[in-house]
């Protein structure tokens, strides 16, 4: 594979450089500038550069889940304001269905450059706001029957012509959300980071000419394709095939099922998503974008990470999904909480992919990350919405144990600290770690679930929690045991009830929510797992020495602790 | 830990400075009227301190003169890094509160490689089995929920005995608000096990987010035990040589402290090692007149930038140690172990002289971040190694002296570098091994540039406005060319270059700093509650000071107050104006300072918008012990020498003049010019300008800005 005799390779690295740098210079700016812990601790946003044509050049990643998704926003840009684009115009939108977007709380805040008066280039903006309106507080619901009850709709608006603000759609937004501070100082982020980001592509423009600049950033695209084909190729040609499903618990027709098919051919793979349910009356569905981000990123986990984040690489991946569905919904299917559903596009992706390559996918982890919020209103009327996201149980890997603590490939978010949510919001976290002996065993463990216990220090308010894995834990592979289903558990005045996976119930004045992560299944057979390994996982209080016992064959007792071998040995004969 | 009887005239009396590095120890003493002498000796890695210690003594030798002739050692030392690097500090134990016992393993749970499934991260310092709980609870506003139950901790005690536990960190929820169940703890805990080192949260960082203060306390035993050996050896080493100076300790925030202060606080000399050079760079651009400079440090395998701004350094809190090249941390973190203390911002990159060359499968020539290292090292050396790498492109240029390396000990085969950067990077694109060598330097500028990029236009400054430092082995070689592109328009390249850490350490002034979490709204703060609390954290930094054999009273201070758009999640440290004491006008000049370094540092500001106080602050600074001298003796060339070197397409292939730093005159050269010096080349292209200042360093001009 070679480059075009027209590219010089010292100027596109040189490039390729600078347009990183450009897209991580805008994601560090929106981080230290934005107000909301969503944006600024768990980092659910991401920059990217695109060029006139709206395809993707580079991509400032924090949430694989928004790779792929901006050529659809920058095209609904061109296609509305096609002859009415101009300099320090700003557009902004969040709609699915109108405007390529990906669910009501992601706005994209996208901006044009101009270079000798021509239209050279995008940079833009997606950050998930704290709340967009509609039914609860954070905009989260699982329980819409319809978009409309969702919050603020955005169609492609120009939110600054020419450098004017328009003041009309900061009102309609200010006055529409629970907490404009938060979301009009994280929209401030945004532009700030636009801003940021055309000023560094302006000085390249300046630097290497316009023209050229354009020539290499064709390049990119087509470097990343030649680089993704590379690693298709290495893939075994077939048709593999698995299924999954999500709860729904919240839903009468119960669980939805997601079906993914991945046929590997030379150096081109189609997905197909074909099978999976028709889209529901719940706020699950997951717009194309999304679905084919998940699907995308599912591939490019077992492909080279230096790949650059350029559309080029998606080329040979193709997406099927049937309209309709859950992974292709059409007006007006409610999507809030459909990042539950990305998460099991990728899961069941990369299911399908362990047949392919079977010593590159770990068991199932924790399937994304939950989201519980709890949002009123304050003594003095002020409203308040609490937004925690938290994750991170990762299933056992073909060659070692699911990482403790280590979030699922879609969201790689960070908690919120436990002291900033105590002293910026009415609650308190009276639990936060790991669940003794949880993790799926396996010759390779799953990680342990997590268990975050919050209780509401505020009158009574809205509880809304978007989790799953519960009826349907995390998978094993290869003999490895499933993980632990997930709980959640609502204690109020003593008495305990258990909440479904998705649900908007009221939260007493303190009254605690208790959420217990599914744990990471585990990887291969638990009776061939190293006995020392188990040893070590009682020391540390990971794996009891029951458990020991039952599920790993290996007899631990004495003090101090010590594998008894003998018995061990005949346990595990036993076993076997 | 040490005392005996230095020279009292500060006229009298010599100076040293030892610097530690990979490979080799830098010691340079350097006398009262200027003079230095240098040595560089293999690092002794069992035990460092017998390389600094023999180092000494084999420049006194030279010199004919005994310990007593020195006054003061300043150090700087990786020894705490390294034990984090290779998992060999104390076994840690960590109290923590009841319910939190894995905030350690769980981090702020983010990793920092977006595509990966087998990204596992370092291990924790404290083992779960010696993270202990305690039944007690102090709420966001101080007030103690759960009183301490000290009989809670009881079994953690009987495992501590047990365990062959060396080091005990505390640190409990919210204790940046109440500290008084840590204090009633770390009673106790040093009363039942005195022998241990024990670090509490309140103590090492009372500031606000449970990990980062969790880790950087956990961070402070971990290392406590290795660092207090250390210097109790190193002193006592340098006793039996008859070396009674003072021992002093670059710290990672660029001051430096006793000996004494560094055994109980090691967590503040974690990046004492590559603080020198800038803190050197900070000591030449305020004798230079200079206010703003980069200083790039280019060595074997890394490259790495940071800023001196109105003559300072500049500091982050957003570290983490041992998480390799830093640049990436920025904005994708978790790699490392997390440590909240002010530390001189400095930014990596996996680009040196030992950076390999390669194609990828996308046909893109790439440079680093591999490295052939020391070994097997650049195909020119001769030693094993068969990628080319950027010195082997360098070699091929012409910009290194193949016979000059390290004064001519280790001779460069020219003909294997060139024939290496010909078969890699030349062939797959039809073009010469000289334009491929000069894609290969061109390439290495690039990655160089970023992190120049990350700790300046990051930061809202434009490179442009700033000169730039050179200096380690390759650092002259490429400055030119990254200058040029940043469109920085002056060079300066110090004497020494390759010692130039170890010069850096005997420019630095004791300095400490001190914190606390307050946690309002500007709007909302009592004046009468924020005088009271600076008075209390003066009252603390002074107590401290005094225990670090500081007299408070000799320092100056600074007060400083974090501040934030409120609900913004990173703060601004900003100078709080206390001319005659905490008044309400001094707070409004210090916010309105904030709005202005919000615009300039992210390029937007609101006034409007609530301002919240984080934290306070005070930097005390004492002053240092006198002015340390420039390098007096350079060398100059005996013959004229010539070298054909490449500058690329523009220029071509030119009889380039070889010369020496003395040969370098005060008026402006042109270039091609390449100084050859015993520990580095500094390469001068045809459009750039040269001369010597007064204090013999080399200045690079450019025709155009």
């Amino acid at each position: 594979m070679t480059q075009r005799s027209d590219i010089d390779p010292v100027t596109f690295e040189v490039i390729q450089n600078g347009l990183d740098a450009l897209v991580d210079e805008m994601a560090l700016t929106v981080m230290r500038t934005a107000y909301s812990s969503i944006v600024k601790d768990a980092l659910d946003y991401s920059t990217a550069l695109c060029d006139r044509e709206g395809r993707v050049i580079a991509q400032g990643l924090t949430i694989v889940m928004h790779l792929g998704s901006f050529p659809s926003a920058v095209a609904s840009v061109l296609r509305k304001f096609e002859g009415r684009i101009y300099p320090e115009d700003l557009y902004i939108l969040n709609d699915p269905y109108t405007s390529g977007g990906i669910h009501l709380p992601d706005v994209y805040i996208i901006k044009p450059i101009f270079h000798s008066g021509e239209l050279e280039a995008f940079v833009g903006v997606v950050a998930h706001q704290t709340d967009i309106g509609g039914l609860v507080p954070g905009s989260n619901a699982t329980e819409s029957t319809e978009i409309y009850q969702e919050g603020l709709r955005i169609p492609t608006l120009k939110m600054h012509e020419r450098g004017e603000p328009v003041e009309a759609v900061y009102d309609f937004i200010q006055t529409n959300v629970r907490l404009p501070e938060k979301v009009m100082g994280d929209m401030r982020a945004q532009i700030a980071a636009d801003v940021t980001g055309e000023i560094a592509y302006l000085e390249m423009a300046d630097r290497y000419g316009p023209l050229t600049l354009r020539r290499y950033s064709n390049e990119l695209l087509d470097y990343s394709e030649r680089l993704a084909r590379v690693e298709i190729e290495k893939l075994p040609n077939g048709r593999f095939e698995y299924e999954s499903y999500i709860d729904a618990d919240n839903i009468d027709s119960g669980p939805v099922r997601i079906c993914a098919a991945v046929i590997i051919k030379g150096d081109e793979i189609t997905i197909d998503l074909t099978g999976s349910s028709e889209q529901v009356p719940a706020g699950i569905n997951s717009p194309l974008p999304f679905s084919s981000a998940a699907a995308w990123g599912a591939v490019r986990l077992i492909m080279d990470p230096g790949i650059p984040n350029a559309t080029g690489y998606q080329r040979p991946i193709k997406i099927v999904a049937p309209e309709g569905t859950v992974v292709n919904p059409v007006h007006p299917a409610p999507c809030a909480a459909r990042g539950i559903t990305g998460f099991r596009i990728m899961d069941t992706v990369l299911g399908a992919l362990a047949q392919a390559v079977p010593d590159r996918v770990p068991a199932d982890g924790e399937g994304g990350n939950t989201i519980i919020s709890i949002g009123g209103y304050l003594e003095d009327h002020t409203p308040f919405a609490f937004v925690d996201l938290f994750a991170g149980a990762r299933g056992g890997r073909p060659h070692s144990d699911g990482p403790d603590g280590v979030p699922h490939p879609a969201s790689n978010i960070a908690c919120t600290p436990v002291e900033i949510a105590e002293a910026e919001h009415p609650v308190r976290i009276e639990r936060y770690g790991l669940l003794d002996d949880t993790g799926g065993a396996g010759k390779y463990r799953g990680s342990l679930a997590h268990i975050r216990q919050i209780k509401n220090l505020s009158g009574a308010a809205r509880l809304q929690l978007r989790s799953d894995k519960r009826a349907h834990p995390p998978f094993g592979l290869f003999g490895g045991a499933s993980g632990r289903p997930s709980m959640n558990i609502l204690q109020v005045d003593g008495t305990d009830t258990v909440l479904p996976t998705m649900t908007e119930v009221e939260i007493a004045a303190g009254g605690v929510i208790r959420h217990e992560m599914a744990s990471g299944a585990g990887w291969g057979n638990p009776l061939e797992r190293e006995p020392s390994d188990v040893l070590e996982d009682v020391l540390d209080d990971k794996v009891s020495i029951d458990s020991a016992r039952d599920m790993y064959g290996v007899e631990i007792s004495g003090s101090p602790l010590s594998i008894d071998a003998e018995a061990t040995t005949a346990l595990r004969q036993s076993m076997g | 830990m040490t005392g005996s009887n230095p020279p009292d005239d500060p006229n009298r009396g010599y100076r040293i400075g030892a610097d530690i590095g990979g490979t080799f120890t830098d010691v340079v003493l350097v006398t009262p009227d200027g003079r230095s002498a240098t040595r560089k000796v293999s690092s002794t890695v069992d035990d460092y301190s017998v390389g600094i210690v023999s180092g000494i003594e084999e420049i006194l030798a030279e010199l004919g003169e005994p310990g007593s002739t020195i006054r003061e050692i300043v150090h700087g030392t990786t020894v705490a890094t390294n034990v984090i690097l290779e998992n060999k500090g104390a076994r840690t134990a960590l109290i923590t509160t009841a319910g939190f016992r894995d905030v350690l393993e769980l981090r702020r749970l983010r990793i920092p490689e977006l595509f990966s499934l087998e990204y596992t991260p370092p291990p924790p310092l404290v083992r779960r089995r010696y993270r202990l709980e305690v039944s007690e609870r102090i709420d966001a506003n101080g007030v103690v929920l759960t009183p301490l139950d000290m009989a809670s901790a009881d079994a953690g005690f009987e495992r501590i005995a047990e365990e062959g536990i060396e080091a005990i960190a505390i640190c409990l929820l919210n204790s940046y608000r109440n500290f008084d169940h840590e204090s009633q703890l770390a009673e106790v805990v040093r009363r039942k096990f005195p022998n241990l080192f024990v670090s509490v949260s309140s103590e090492v960082l009372p500031e606000i987010r449970e990990y980062e203060r969790t880790s950087t306390t956990v961070i402070n035993s971990y290392v406590g035990p290795t660092v207090a050996n250390y210097l109790r050896s190193l002193s006592s080493q340098l006793q039996s040589a008859q070396i009674g100076a003072p021992i002093r300790i670059m710290q990672s925030n660029g001051g430096v402290m006793s000996d004494a202060a560094a055994a109980m606080k090691p967590s503040h000399i974690i990046e004492s090692g590559p603080a020198a050079g800038v803190v050197g760079g900070a000591y030449l651009a305020r004798q230079a007149g200079i206010d703003n400079l980069i200083t790039f440090d280019m060595g074997g395998t890394t490259a790495k930038a940071s800023m001196v701004e109105a003559g300072e350094p500049t500091l982050t809190t957003e570290y983490e140690v041992g998480a390799g090249i830093s640049l990436s941390s920025r904005l994708v973190k978790g790699r490392g172990h997390a440590l909240k203390l002010p530390v001189i911002d400095i930014a990596e990159v996996g680009a040196g002289g030992g950076s390999i060359v390669r194609i990828d499968s996308g046909g893109a020539l790439k440079v680093g971040p591999d490295s052939a290292g020391a070994f097997p090292g650049p195909v020119c050396y001769e030693t094993g190694g068969v990628d080319p790498t950027v010195t082997d492109a360098n070699v091929t240029l012409g910009f290194i002296n193949p016979q000059a390396l390290a004064g001519g000990v280790i001779t460069l085969n020219r003909d294997k570098a060139i024939e290496s950067i010909q078969k890699t990077a030349a062939e797959p694109f039809k073009i010469s091994a000289l334009d491929a060598a000069h894609g290969v330097y061109e390439i290495a500028n690039v990655s160089m540039i970023r992190a120049i990029k990350a700790v300046t236009t990051y930061r809202g400054r434009d490179p442009r406005e700033f000169a730039m430092l050179a200096f380690g082995g390759s650092g002259p070689i490429h400055a030119a060319g990254i200058a040029r592109s940043l469109g920085i328009r002056t060079v300066i390249v110090p004497p020494a270059p390759g010692l130039f850490s170890a010069f850096g350490l005997l420019t630095a002034a004791p300095a400490y700093r001190f914190v606390q979490t307050l946690f309002r709204k500007v709007d909302n703060v009592d004046i009468e509650q924020l005088d009271n609390a600076f008075a209390r954290l003066r009252r603390t930094a002074a107590e401290s000071l005094r225990e670090q054999d500081q007299d408070p009273d000799l320092g100056a201070w600074t007060a400083l107050a974090d501040l934030r758009y409120s609900g913004q999640g990173y703060e601004l440290s900003i100078n709080f104006s206390d001319d005659g004491g905490i008044t309400s006008e001094g707070l409004l000049q210090t916010v309105k300072r904030f709005h202005e370094e919000h615009d300039r540092t992210y390029g937007h500001r609101s006034d409007d918008e609530p301002v919240e106080l984080v934290n306070i602050r005070y930097l005390v600074v004492f002053p240092s012990e006198e002015q340390p001298a420039s390098v007096t003796e350079i060398a100059r060339t005996n013959a004229e020498a010539k070298r054909d070197a490449y500058f690329g397409p523009d220029h071509g292939l030119l009889s380039t003049p070889v010369v020496g730093r003395a040969d370098i005159g005060a008026h402006p050269t042109v270039g091609p010019i390449i100084v050859d010096e015993y520990d580095a080349t500094t390469v001068v292209p045809p459009d750039a300008w040269i001369h010597r200042d007064e204090l013999n360093n080399l200045i690079l001009t450019f025709e155009e800005a």
